[in-house]
């Protein structure tokens, strides 16, 4: 191993990733880690990518049984109401809240519910943003409920969701 | 795709000190997505950004975890708090090992 880490250019990432990949699947407390490898599956990366699954396992998967709180009064979703083409579907997520290094806003979820996985992306935030907003263009499967859950530094969830109608789907399969 | 991993960056032309400025940024690539055969996926090395990171002279504001439910050349909007005079790098990784970085210059007018 140290051999391979003083060759250092000639690994090539992706080993260095698989040997971070069977780190990763024995540190079952971390509660959640984005693509976190699972096990390796043959020469693909297919078990890196977030689960096929249900809003609500993901939901749980993220964030256990704690309770989240409607947020809709403190968070700008910013998502069309009728997405004519789900492959590109812009959104922004701002949430009215201090940035300060004593609260802020410690990270933003975008979970759509219809979409085969629904995890789809989470921002790490920190109070030098000033503001906290993020944006990105979503890719939508169908109509579905778009969520964006909002994690204060002090552990408190706020969600905001919206339904976007999609009229030609983006995922493909 | 001769074009991948190209970074554009969008700040606002007059910054003050202190402002937080919005940013608006694209990278070019493909966010190839799943596919099916038979109804079930195939198991391949996919290629797309697993990773985004923007630094403010050096100091990391933003990070954020992508996934394929991100569109083909994806933007990403986000704001920092403008406290000095600077460099403002946003670096793409993806699960190729590319390694995409645009910088912007940060002035105040």
């Amino acid at each position: 191993m140290v051999e391979r880490v003083r060759k250092g250019q000639v690994v090539s990432r992706r080993v260095v990733l698989r040997a971070l990949g069977v780190f990763g699947v024995s540190a079952v407390f971390v509660p959640f880690v984005l693509g976190t490898p699972g096990p390796a599956l043959g020469q693909g990366n297919l078990g890196a990518l977030q689960p096929e699954e249900k809003v609500d396992a993901t939901l749980t998967r993220l964030f256990g049984n704690r309770s989240i709180k409607d947020g809709s009064n403190v968070m700008k979703l910013d998502i069309p109401l009728i997405a004519e083409n789900g492959a590109l579907v812009p959104i922004t997520v701002e949430v009215q809240a201090p940035m300060t290094p004593s609260i802020f806003v410690n990270h933003i979820y975008i979970v759509s519910d219809k979409n085969r996985r629904p995890m789809n992306a989470r921002f790490s935030l920190t109070p030098e943003m000033g503001v906290a907003v993020i944006g990105t263009t979503l890719r939508l499967g169908g109509t579905t409920d778009v969520r964006a859950i909002a994690e204060m530094s002090d552990g408190t969830l706020l969600i905001a969701k919206r339904e976007v109608k999609v009229t030609i789907g983006g995922c493909g399969g | 795709m001769a074009e991948i991993g190209k970074v554009r960056i969008r700040i606002p032309p007059t910054i003050k000190r202190g402002d937080a400025v919005r940013v608006r940024s694209l990278v070019i690539h493909p966010m190839e997505i799943v596919q099916r055969k038979d109804g079930k996926p195939i198991d391949k090395n996919y290629h797309f950004i697993q990773k985004v990171i923007v630094a403010y002279n050096g100091r990391e504001i933003l990070q954020a975890e992508t996934t394929q439910s991100i569109s083909e050349n994806p933007f990403f909007t986000f704001s920092f708090k403008a406290t000095e005079p600077g460099t403002l790098t946003i670096t793409f990784l993806d699960t190729h090992g590319g390694q995409y970085e645009g910088t912007a210059d940060i002035r105040f007018s």
